[in-house]
């Protein structure tokens, strides 16, 4: 009996060594995609931590040598779907100033190296950027944020938000084109001409 | 190709995500308008910008702990 239990602890030990290893390593980019749906830290941390509970408790059923990452967000966002529409229930309210004091703690260790040259994208301040992606329409602002930012490809985001290819590919050109005017307005702001090219 | 289906098709190519067909349509068109090509760097310097000027939080560390001790628990 007592050898039993300690087979089981071993088989669990080594389950607990993958499970860190292939999905605890994405906790930050899970966080920044609650924190991109639910717009609140305290609701983005709840849904982290309810998608890490249920893929741990389901991990046996992750098929080896895909993108765990990618199956991670599905969760999160089945959670999300599950937690503030099912029921009916918005978010928390949006935490403008918490998100603000990130970017006011975080922007002067950023790296400003870019590949694009000087121009009017340089002029953008950070936080500029989030609001502008931020005030896109939920199913663009996703998109570009699954793209753009983590770099899945377009079959593993209609995957997660299960809608086909086309309209991946759709929201992501509209998305673009309503973010690219609301960059421009901010560059203008900044002195830029934007309808001229360099 | 017109110019409307040239910036649809723009926006999947800088992801890398059109088909061979559609990527000879597209390198054809923007080499015969000027415009368009311009556009298309322009659309490539936005992909960026968002992967660059997005700040990418840290999750808070009392979140970390919580996530290893929740699936120690649940053993």
């Amino acid at each position: 009996m007592k050898e039993k239990k300690k087979v089981l602890s071993a088989q669990e030990e080594l389950k607990q060594n993958e499970f860190q290893k292939e999905a605890v390593v994405h906790i930050n980019a899970l966080y920044n995609y609650a924190l991109h749906l639910t717009l609140n830290p305290d609701d983005a941390e709840d849904l982290v931590q309810e998608t890490y509970l249920k893929a741990y408790k389901f991990f046996d059923s992750f098929e080896r040598g895909t993108n765990c990452k990618a199956w991670l967000f599905k969760i999160l966002k089945n959670n999300y779907i599950n937690k503030f529409r099912k029921n009916a229930r918005e978010p928390g309210k949006v935490d403008y100033d918490l998100i603000k004091d990130f970017y006011h703690t975080i922007k002067d260790v950023q790296s400003d190296t870019t590949e694009a040259e000087a121009d009017f994208f340089h002029s953008l301040m950070h936080e500029e950027v989030h609001q502008a992606l931020n005030s896109l329409p939920e199913e663009f602002r996703e998109v570009i944020q699954l793209c753009d930012i983590e770099g899945f490809t377009y079959e593993e985001i209609a995957n997660m938000v299960e809608s086909p290819i086309g309209t991946v590919r759709s929201r992501l050109y509209r998305g673009r084109k309503l973010l690219r005017a609301k960059l421009e307005d901010y560059a203008r702001k900044h002195g830029y001409e934007t309808d001229s090219e360099e | 190709m017109n110019c409307k289906k040239a910036m649809v098709l723009m926006s999947a190519a800088i992801d890398g995500e059109l088909s061979v067909k559609e990527s000879e349509e597209l390198t054809h068109h923007l080499a015969a308008c000027s415009e368009c090509a311009s556009e298309f760097q322009d659309a490539k310097k936005t992909k960026i910008i968002i992967r660059e000027r997005i700040v990418r939080f840290e999750a808070p560390q009392a979140l970390v702990e919580s996530i290893v001790k929740l699936t120690s628990l649940t053993s």
